[in-house]
C-alpha cells in the first residue's frame, strides 16, 4: 500500500510538471502580451519595449519558464501586472476561498447522496423513491449557471436570506454550495441507488439472511460498504466536475476564488497572474485526484490487488 | 440481474412478444417500450431538427435580419404579444429567432466535438486494446495524463492562449473527452479479443485491422450511441456556461449561454430573456441523457454507472 501511495504521489508530481510546461507555454504563445493591453491605456511604443525588458518578457522562453519555476517555488511569483497587489496574496486567499467552497460542495453531496440513495432503493418503486428519481434527473438537466440565477432570485433578492454575491461567511457560502453540489448530488443518488440494488441481489445476500441475520444488520454492516465501493471510485470522476464548475459558479455569485481570479486575469490578459492561478489550479484538481484515489484503494481491496500484482 | 429496472422488464416482454429479428429491430421495440427513452428520442429529434432551421438563419446572410433586427419601441416584451411568441429581449430581437439560431449553433458544435471524440477515443482505444504491448502502454499514458482535468478548466486556459469564442471550448472538449471514451472502448475490445468469433476470424488468417473494423466495431456499436448521446449534453452544458461567463461566443452572435447572461441584467423587468434559454437547455440535455439512459439499458447494462 506505501509503495502504492508512493508511485501514485510520484506520478502526481510528474503530472503537475507537464501541466506547468502547459499552462506556462500555453500563456505565453498567446496573442499579444500584456503589454499590448496597458499600452492601450497608457500609450507609446517605447513603453511597451521598456516594460517588456523589465518583465523579463524578451528572453528566450525556455529560460523564462525556469524564473517562473523557480520563483514559483520561492514562494515569490511577482505582483499582479494589472493592479499590482502581489501575486501571493491573491494565490492565498483564492486558494482559501475555492478550498472552503469546493470542499463545502462534495461534503453536501455525499452527506445527502449516501442516505438518500439508499433510502430510494430501500424502498424501491414507493411514491418517495419516484420522487427522488426525478429530482434526481432534472438535477442532472437544468444548467447550474441557470440554477444559480434561479435560486439568487429565489433566496437572495425576494426573500432576503442569503446575500446575492461575494466572499465572506457563511451565509454568502451557502447559496454557491449549493448550486456547485445540485449536479454530482443527483448524479451520486443515482449511482448510490443502483449500487445498493445491486448488491442486494447478490447471491452473499441470501447467505446471510438464511443465516437468520437481520434485515437491518445486513444492510447496515454489509450491503452499506460494499455499495459505497463505485460511489468513492466515482470521486475521481465527481471531483474535478466540482472543481470545473467552481470557474463559472465563482464568476455568478463574483466569490473571489482561484475561479473568479482566473477568468478575470484572463479576461485582463494578465498572463503572469493567470499563469500562477492556472498552476494553482491544476495542483489542487492533481492533489484531489490523488486523495480519490487512495480513497478507492483504502476501500476496495480488490483494486488494490490488482495493481499489486500489475 | 434481478436488478435492471422494471421498465427493461417490460420491454423483455414486449420483445418475447414481436419475436423481432435483427438487432437494431430489436432495439427499437426496446426503445418503444421503454416510455421515458422514447420521449427522450422525441425531445432530442426535435432539436435537431430547431438546430438545423438554427445553422440555416445563421449561415444565411439574407436570414440575419430575424435574429439581428433591433427594434428598440419593443423591448422586452413578454411571450405571446405583438408578433413574437416568445417575446423580445433588451434590443428588442425576437427571442424566438434568436433562441433557434443559438441552438443551431449549440446543435452545430456539439455534433462536431462529439464526432471527432467518438472517432478518436474509438480509434485510440482499440488499437490500445487489440494490439496491447508498447501501443498499449503508450496510449494509457495518454489517457491517463488527460484524465480528470477540468473541461472548463483547461477550456479557461485554451481561452487564454486562442482569445476569447467557440474555438477554446471547442479544443478543449475534443482534447479531453476522447480519452474517458478511449479508455471504454479499450476494455470492450480487450475483453472482445478473446471470444471465440474473433479466435476463428484470426484462425482464417483474416488481417488485424479487418477483424477490428468487421467484427469488433459493430460489437461496440451500442456504446457508442450511448456515449454519443452523453457527449453532446456534456459540451451543450460546458459551451453554455463557459459562454456565460463571457470567455464564449461573443455577442451579438447568440449562444443560450449568452442570451441568460443577457437577460439576467433585465430580470426585473422580465425573466422571460433569461427563463426560457435556461428550460431550452434542461429540455435539451433532460432529453439526450433519457435517450441515453435508454440506450444504454438496451445495448450494454454495464455501461451503468448511475
Amino acid at each position: 500500500m506505501t509503495a502504492y501511495v508512493l508511485r501514485r504521489f510520484v506520478y502526481a508530481i510528474f503530472l503537475l510538471f507537464i501541466a506547468s510546461l502547459f499552462v506556462f507555454y500555453g500563456l505565453r504563445v498567446a496573442p499579444g502580451d500584456v503589454t499590448d493591453y496597458i499600452r492601450t491605456v497608457t500609450s507609446g511604443q517605447e513603453f511597451g519595449e521598456t516594460l517588456r525588458e523589465q518583465l523579463g518578457l524578451n528572453e528566450p522562453l525556455p529560460a523564462q519558464y525556469f524564473v517562473f519555476v523557480k520563483n514559483y517555488l520561492s514562494g515569490d511569483p511577482g505582483n499582479s501586472i494589472i493592479t499590482g497587489a502581489p501575486i501571493t496574496e491573491i494565490l492565498k486567499d483564492s486558494g482559501v476561498n475555492t478550498v472552503k467552497l469546493g470542499a463545502s460542495a462534495i461534503i453536501i453531496v455525499y452527506l445527502l447522496a449516501i442516505p438518500l440513495g439508499l433510502f430510494a432503493a430501500w424502498r424501491r418503486n414507493s411514491p418517495q423513491d419516484q420522487t427522488i428519481r426525478f429530482l434526481a434527473v432534472l438535477g442532472m438537466g437544468v444548467p447550474n449557471f441557470f440554477l444559480a440565477i434561479l435560486l439568487i432570485q429565489l433566496f437572495a433578492v425576494k426573500l432576503g436570506w442569503f446575500p446575492v454575491a461575494g466572499p465572506g461567511g457563511l451565509r454568502h457560502l451557502v447559496l454557491p454550495a449549493v448550486v456547485l453540489a445540485l449536479e454530482s448530488l443527483a448524479i451520486n443518488i443515482r449511482l448510490m441507488r443502483s449500487s445498493v440494488l445491486e448488491e442486494a441481489a447478490k447471491d452473499y445476500m441470501r447467505t446471510l439472511r438464511a443465516k437468520g441475520l437481520r434485515q437491518r444488520r445486513i444492510m447496515w454492516a454489509h450491503a452499506l460498504r460494499n455499495s459505497l465501493v463505485p460511489v468513492v471510485a466515482f470521486a475521481g470522476i465527481v471531483i474535478p466536475l466540482i472543481l470545473g464548475y467552481t470557474l463559472i459558479v465563482e464568476v455568478i455569485f463574483r466569490f473571489q476564488g482561484i475561479g473568479f481570479q482566473l477568468v478575470e486575469s484572463i479576461q485582463n490578459r494578465d498572463y503572469a497572474l493567470a499563469q500562477s492561478l492556472a498552476l494553482l489550479f491544476t495542483a489542487v484538481v492533481i492533489f484531489s485526484n490523488f486523495l480519490a484515489d487512495i480513497g478507492h484503494q483504502l476501500l476496495d481491496p480488490r483494486v488494490r490487488e490488482r495493481t499489486v500484482a500489475r | 440481474m434481478a436488478t435492471r429496472p422494471a421498465d427493461v422488464h417490460t420491454g423483455g416482454a414486449a420483445l418475447a412478444a414481436s419475436g423481432a429479428e435483427g438487432r437494431l429491430r430489436d432495439a427499437f421495440v426496446l426503445l418503444w417500450a421503454n416510455k421515458v427513452a422514447l420521449l427522450g428520442l422525441v425531445l432530442t429529434i426535435l432539436f435537431l431538427l430547431i438546430g438545423m432551421a438554427g445553422i440555416v438563419i445563421l449561415l444565411h446572410p439574407g436570414l440575419h435580419h430575424l435574429w439581428e433586427d433591433q427594434n428598440l419601441r419593443a423591448v422586452l416584451v413578454t411571450p405571446g404579444s405583438e408578433g413574437h411568441l416568445l417575446g423580445t429581449d433588451n434590443f428588442g430581437r425576437d427571442l424566438l429567432w434568436r433562441i433557434v439560431a443559438a441552438t443551431g449553433l449549440s446543435a452545430l458544435m456539439a455534433v462536431g466535438v462529439t464526432a471527432f471524440v467518438i472517432v478518436v477515443g474509438l480509434v485510440m482505444g482499440s488499437v490500445a486494446g487489440f494490439f496491447g504491448g508498447r501501443a498499449d502502454t503508450g496510449i494509457t499514458g495518454l489517457i491517463d495524463l488527460t484524465w480528470g482535468f477540468p473541461l472548463l478548466l483547461v477550456a479557461v486556459i485554451f481561452a487564454g492562449m486562442v482569445g476569447k469564442g467557440l474555438n477554446a471550448v471547442v479544443a478543449a472538449a475534443a482534447v479531453i473527452l476522447w480519452a474517458g471514451f478511449a479508455r471504454i472502448i479499450r476494455a470492450q475490445v480487450k475483453t472482445l479479443r478473446e471470444r471465440e468469433f474473433v479466435e476463428a476470424a484470426r484462425m482464417l488468417g483474416t488481417p488485424a485491422w479487418k477483424i477490428l473494423v468487421r467484427h469488433m466495431w459493430p460489437n461496440v456499436l451500442g456504446t457508442v450511441l450511448v456515449m454519443a448521446s452523453y457527449y453532446v449534453a456534456i459540451t451543450i452544458i460546458v459551451e453554455a456556461g463557459f459562454s456565460f461567463i463571457g470567455l464564449g461566443v461573443q455577442p451579438p452572435t447568440p449562444s443560450l449561454g449568452g442570451i441568460i447572461a443577457e437577460g439576467r441584467n433585465f430580470w426585473s423587468v422580465s425573466i422571460w430573456p433569461s427563463v426560457i434559454p435556461g428550460a431550452t437547455i434542461a429540455l435539451i440535455v433532460l432529453g439526450l441523457n433519457s435517450l441515453g439512459d435508454g440506450l444504454r439499458d438496451i445495448f450494454d447494462p454495464r455501461l451503468r454507472r448511475f
